[in-house]
């Protein structure tokens, strides 16, 4: 784990919650410093604060993406919005906004580390051709959607969205990257009708769709289809 | 003021006004002189008839009307010509030996001088009572006038109307010496010399020089007929601006002190004349003004400093707010991490878990503190322009109410969210709007007991979108329902009589953010309130005509290849 980060306090904080969760974290206080420790130590995830001084954390994510795979999670101040969203458009894997609690944070990686280990390990019908998201469960096999047991009817295309976020559950998809996937490249300036087809998407597949439990907005930025047991 | 001015007018006018009388207007005064004799001819044909008809001893009395009559409208030195003339046309017509002017007896010499002394004598004090009514009328229309510029004065309102009406007025009183034009000036911030008020007379045109109507010549007036006079506005502080003034070149004898006035052309006679009895009105018009203009800067500097020190008392206020609010979650993380520290103290689970606890809920509360200030300050500083998008109000609730419930406010409250399911896209800053409900929703927290439910509702009513916030709680004194949404204030205590909890404190920060987003955003907010019983916040949206009504499309089957054995519409068909 390297922790790439200007400020002291913030990295000793991390450092110490991260190593009693039983990672080995190491700690950089500038992006191009960061860059040349993750070439030689080869960390499993990367925490990178997008505010560094010497280089824009966009930049660092742009470079490292250039020539590694290693999982990134950005660390940022609130108001931010539009830097998150370049730097998941750089490949960044999720982001977390400052000030968080610990055990987000550890939960973040270990998502990112499974997503590691599965875009390594094995293609995507390798972890098996059903989808459990709390009481919703998706057989892609039988392009299939059950909320509850229930079987509830999607349009191809609600399917298509599903089955994107579903792809890539746990992490944050924006909607730039959503609408390019599901729509094509015509469609990507198109948020606004996204926010509105998600809307009707959630009163499919949410028990409570004024308070979403599955997928979830992130304000700004995109979806996140959550992780539930 | 007053007493300056009529020190002023008391010191210039005895001099003014005997120069006034003496040169009298010529056209006026050469009539008078041709008058003299031809009334002094019509009392000698006159008396010469009443002769022939009866021999009446003092005939030559009825020379005195015409002398009297003569002082009265053109002044002595008329009467004193009718004076001498009547004195030589009765000695020359009646007195013997006739058409001599000699007299044969010593006795007449007597008649005829009486004649004489009595004309002159009522010449000159009928001259002189013709003057002192004609200063007491002028003064009269003097003492209007500046009367008429302290109403002025006193009834502006606002600096500029103040600046408009003086040059207007000045240009109206001024007009009979040949004034046209009146522009006032007074530095700049740097000090140099702006014009700030312009007036001109009516049916003069915009266009005060080349736009003048011809003489009576029919010629186009010229442009070095133009006279330009700037006249410096003094008070005892210095200089304050300066009086320009345009016109005829008569205008340049309004403040004859002046150097460097244009033009070298005569002035008309008339004009010239109204000029110089207009002077000592023009000095005391223009030390009126430059008074008037000196109280307008120093009202401004006092209105200046009143608003440094509401500032100041505002700075105080949020000084001492935010040094409570950071102190407090501040001094609580300091004791818990001090305690913890300490090597000799072995503290168990449950202890360390409370003393943990109060350190987490105390960062958070500094986190919401610090982003409220700079909320605030971003927006006070207009900085923060709402960066407007399409977005579901139902998004931005759900988002508010995660993090909400992240951070561990809501407690064991019930929070229902109402919403129909179509609503429109809003055209919003979603951070900010997430501010606002966070705020509002921060509030309802607050003042509701646990326990207790909170209602959450959104629905369209007419062009807006309407979000409204109830919540159980101690609700709002009828008298602070708009007060709320002012910065730094806080509902007291003591003006919650039915309520005997304190209530929680604040920074008096949260609701004045929201009222100064939604203002942003062209909605509006209010709250309403059944004292004792809870209070609803609500705040609107506009919703505009323009917003995007269409959607997205389905997509064509083969955007995602499905598996060869799975139809791709199966999900539709099941």
């Amino acid at each position: 784990m390297l922790v790439i980060d200007d400020e002291p306090e913030i990295g000793r904080a991390v450092r110490l919650g991260l190593q009693s969760a039983g990672f080995t974290v190491e700690w950089e206080d500038r992006g191009q410093a960061g860059i040349e420790r993750v070439a030689q130590w080869r960390p499993d995830v990367i925490l990178l604060d997008l505010s560094l001084p010497d280089l824009d954390g966009v930049e660092v994510c742009k470079r490292l993406r250039s020539w590694t795979q290693t999982p990134i999670i950005v660390l940022s101040v609130r108001a931010h919005e539009a830097d998150k969203v370049a730097a998941l458009e750089q490949g960044a894997d999720d982001y977390l906004t400052k000030p968080f609690g610990m055990g987000e944070l550890i939960a973040r990686i270990r998502v990112a580390l499974r997503h590691a280990a599965q875009s390594t390990g094995a293609a995507e019908g390798a972890e098996g051709a059903v989808v459990r998201i709390g009481a919703l469960e998706m057989d892609l096999e039988r392009r299939i959607v059950t909320v509850d047991g229930r079987e509830t009817h999607l349009t191809p295309t609600e399917y298509e969205v599903l089955k994107y976020l579903a792809a890539h559950r746990g992490k944050v998809v924006t909607h730039h990257l959503l609408l390019h996937a599901v729509w094509g490249p015509d469609y990507e300036a198109e948020a606004h009708y996204l926010r509105v087809f998600i809307n009707q998407l959630r009163r499919k597949i949410e028990p409570d769709p004024s308070r979403p439990r599955y997928l979830i907005t992130e304000p700004g930025i995109g979806y996140r289809l959550r992780e539930i047991e | 003021m007053a007493q300056s001015l009529s020190q002023r007018l008391a010191h210039s006018t005895p001099w003014r006004w005997l120069r006034v009388w003496l040169t009298e207007s010529p056209r006026s005064g050469a009539l008078g002189y041709l008058l003299a004799p031809v009334g002094v001819a019509a009392a000698t044909v006159v008396i010469g008839l009443t002769e022939s008809v009866a021999r009446i001893s003092d005939v030559s009395l009825l020379y005195l009307p015409v002398v009297l009559w003569l002082a009265m409208r053109y002044g002595r030195g008329p009467a004193i010509l009718a004076s001498v003339l009547a004195f030589f046309s009765y000695d020359f017509f009646f007195i013997p030996p006739l058409h001599l002017l000699t007299v044969g007896e010593p006795s007449e010499w007597l008649s005829l001088f009486a004649l004489l002394a009595t004309a002159l004598a009522l010449g000159h004090l009928t001259a002189v009572v013709r003057a002192r009514a004609r200063e007491a009328e002028e003064s009269q229309q003097r003492t209007e006038i500046l009367y008429h510029l302290a109403q002025l004065i006193a009834t502006a309102t606002t600096d500029q109307q103040l600046y408009d009406a003086l040059s207007q007025q000045v240009v109206s009183v001024f007009a009979p010496s040949g004034a046209h034009a009146c522009a006032l000036l007074l530095p700049d911030a740097t000090g140099s010399l702006q014009i700030i008020a312009f007036a001109y007379e009516q049916g003069y045109g915009t266009c005060p020089v080349d736009a003048r109507p011809g003489d009576a010549s029919g010629q186009p007036a010229a442009r070095d007929q133009h006279t330009i006079v700037r006249t410096p506005l003094k008070t005892t502080r210095g200089v304050v601006g300066s009086l320009l003034l345009s016109g005829a070149p008569a205008i340049r004898l309004l403040s004859p002190d002046v150097a460097g006035t244009q033009g070298d052309t005569a002035p008309e006679p008339g004009q010239e004349e109204r000029a110089r009895e207009q002077a000592p009105l023009f000095a005391a018009f223009c030390d009126q003004i430059a008074l008037a203009i000196d109280r307008a800067a120093l009202a401004s500097e006092a209105m200046h400093a009143a608003a440094l020190r509401e500032s100041d008392r505002l700075k105080d206020s949020l000084l001492g707010s935010v040094t409570h609010d950071l102190r407090t979650p501040l001094a609580a993380i300091k004791a818990a991490t001090s305690s913890l520290l300490q090597s000799d103290v072995a503290w168990d689970a449950q202890e360390r878990h409370e003393l943990l606890s109060s350190i987490d809920v105390s960062a958070d509360r500094l986190n919401r503190l610090v982003g409220n200030l700079l909320d605030l300050s971003r927006l006070e500083a207009g900085v923060a322009q709402p960066e407007l998008d399409w977005r579901l109000m139902s998004d931005v609730i759900a988002s508010t109410l995660d993090q909400l419930e992240l951070s561990g406010q809501l407690g064991r409250r019930t929070l229902r969210v109402e919403e129909p399911g179509d609503l429109p896209l809003v055209l919003m800053d979603q951070e900010q709007i997430q501010q606002v409900l966070t705020n509002l929703i921060e509030n309802a927290l607050k003042y509701a007991p646990e326990g207790s439910a909170i209602r959450i509702q959104t629905c369209v009513v007419e062009d807006e979108l309407r979000v409204a916030i109830t919540d159980q709680g101690i609700g709002i004194p009828p008298r602070e329902i708009t007060a709320i949404f002012n910065k730094f204030y806080r509902v007291q205590q003591a003006r919650l009589p039915w309520s005997q909890k304190r209530p929680p404190i604040g920074t008096g920060l949260g609701l004045a953010i929201c009222a100064a987003i939604v203002k942003a955003h062209g909605g509006r907010i209010w709250a309403e309130s059944e004292p004792g019983h809870g209070a609803t916040l609500t705040f609107t949206l506009p919703l505009t005509t323009d917003r995007p009504q269409g959607g997205l499309p389905e997509i064509a089957e083969s955007a995602t290849p499905a598996p060869p054995s799975t139809p791709a519409t199966r999900a539709a068909a099941v």
